[in-house]
């Protein structure tokens, strides 16, 4: 298991169709630390999360991790096993929401049974056990993304990407998927959460960037959204301690 | 009427008393074909699949070349087959013409470009989230196709039973290059053609509706198969 240190991002540029989307971008994230990105429609956004998962090219731009300054085309398969990038309206398979859990630890190699024990744990503590044997392709939204972000969870990335995570969910939905997030930042997973309402992710926000015209700069501190659901309204998983991973 | 009537019932008998004749046709007839299908998927499904997922110089023209092959009409590859694997053709010396292996390289010659038009139209219209969400989750290249195809698997099946409907039952091919050499390349469709040339048509009957319970057998596996998917895990 690799050391949990800085991952920065450096001098990335894009292109695309000829326009210049950003160019010489620099981004250092902390691990644990929760960072907001906002920004109006087509600045990049999405493209900048899709190029720190790996599953972009950046025209140019290294990759700092494990104290290494690495080029992309080396960094590439590393952030491909140790980032994970949730689509705003996340994909789960045509299987079962267990088998949609122990795919990425399959992928890990991790055996058949301790995926399925650690899916079925995971699944009891964040709640969602009910929905265990149910079809992927069944679900809410909301459940859709509880159950991508447990996916990931179980996986305890680096660093992790979500890309309009509580867009058009109802407010109880919101703060359910916001505790699953919590979560993971507990366990030292950096974050990246790119949001039109960034206010929405202000109790979680350890920092708020904005890209604009092509450039990330600072943003001011988020104040949060005055809401009718406290944190102590949010259920709470059964067993589950700051901290503690799975066992 | 009676000369219809009396060939559907022969084609009965023929049918239901086990005709060795008869059912060592449909064993070549199958033989040929299943295998000629099995060779072809593997590689329509990566070629259509790498049309879809990447862009290169030249890619608009491949799929109007691929398109067109759709209408390549079958006795048009039996000639170019037969050219080739003739006595005078480059690969005359290998012996292939009238053989089984020639059959099967016309079928599958015949069977691409409609299984990559279709398994491409299937990969260009697919939710490309499913790749990338299996890349992301730590799988490698070949995993992650796998996934993507298993995703689509109900619409890559449908590519897989009309390329195998196309060739089970083409003839213009198969007579070029195998023959119709009794007991060795006579299969369902240059059987029907012989039978009906010399007037005995019980036996073509008998093959035809073969053909027309296969096409009903394999319309039916893909309607299940449709409705499980859409039933809850």
């Amino acid at each position: 298991m690799s050391t949990r240190d800085d991952i920065e991002f450096s001098g990335v540029s894009k292109t695309i169709n000829t326009r210049h989307l950003f160019q010489h971008l620099q981004l250092n994230l902390n691990p644990g630390e929760c960072v907001v990105l906002s920004g109006d429609n087509g600045e990049g956004k999405t493209t900048l999360l899709r190029i720190m998962s790996g599953l972009l090219h950046p025209d140019d731009g290294r990759c700092q991790y494990n104290g290494t300054q690495h080029t992309w085309q080396r960094a590439r398969s590393w952030l491909l096993k140790n980032v994970v990038y949730l689509h705003q309206a996340p994909y789960l398979f045509d299987a079962s929401v267990e088998a949609n859990i122990t795919y990425g630890l399959r992928r890990h190699g991790m055996y058949r049974k301790a995926a399925r024990a650690m899916a079925t744990d995971a699944l009891q503590r964040a709640g969602l056990a009910h929905l265990q044997q149910r079809s992927g392709k069944q679900l809410s939204g909301g459940e859709r993304q509880r159950v991508a972000l447990l996916r990931a969870w179980v996986l305890s990335p680096r660093l992790l990407l979500l890309d309009e995570p509580v867009a058009s969910m109802d407010e109880r939905a919101r703060h359910t998927t916001l505790f699953l997030v919590r979560w993971l930042l507990q366990d030292g997973v950096s974050l990246v959460i790119t949001a039109h309402e960034p206010r929405l992710f202000a109790p979680l926000a350890d920092r708020h960037i904005r890209l604009q015209h092509g450039e990330l700069n600072a943003a001011p501190p988020l104040t949060p959204v005055p809401s009718s659901y406290t944190e102590q309204m949010i259920p709470t998983p059964e067993g589950y301690h700051d901290g503690q991973r799975f066992q | 009427m009676d000369h219809l009537q009396n060939a559907f019932v022969r084609a009965l008998h023929l049918l239901f008393s086990g005709d060795r004749d008869l059912w060592t046709i449909v064993g070549i007839s199958f033989s040929v074909s299943m295998r000629a299908i099995v060779i072809a998927t593997p590689f329509a499904m990566v070629i259509a699949f790498l049309m879809a997922m990447t862009t290169f110089p030249g890619k608009r023209t491949l799929v109007m070349i691929i398109h067109t092959l759709q209408a390549f009409p079958a006795v048009v590859v039996g000639l170019t087959v037969y050219m080739v694997l003739s006595r005078q053709g480059p690969l005359g010396t290998w012996h292939l013409l009238f053989t089984e292996t020639a059959m099967i390289i016309g079928q599958v010659i015949l069977c691409m470009p409609l299984m990559i038009s279709m398994s491409h139209a299937t990969f260009a219209g697919a939710d490309k989230r499913a790749w990338e969400t299996a890349r992301t989750l730590g799988a490698n290249l070949v995993r992650a196709t796998l996934t993507f195809f298993y995703e689509f698997r109900f619409a890559l099946l449908a590519a897989f039973i009309a390329g195998f409907a196309r060739i089970i039952a083409e003839v213009g091919s198969s007579v070029m290059v195998g023959g119709n050499i009794y007991n060795y390349t006579r299969n369902i469709p240059t059987a029907i053609a012989l039978e009906t040339s010399k007037g005995e048509f019980s036996q073509g009957v008998a093959l035809g509706l073969i053909l027309l319970l296969l096409a009903f057998g394999l319309n039916v596996f893909l309607h299940l198969m449709q409705r499980e998917q859409t039933r809850p895990v």
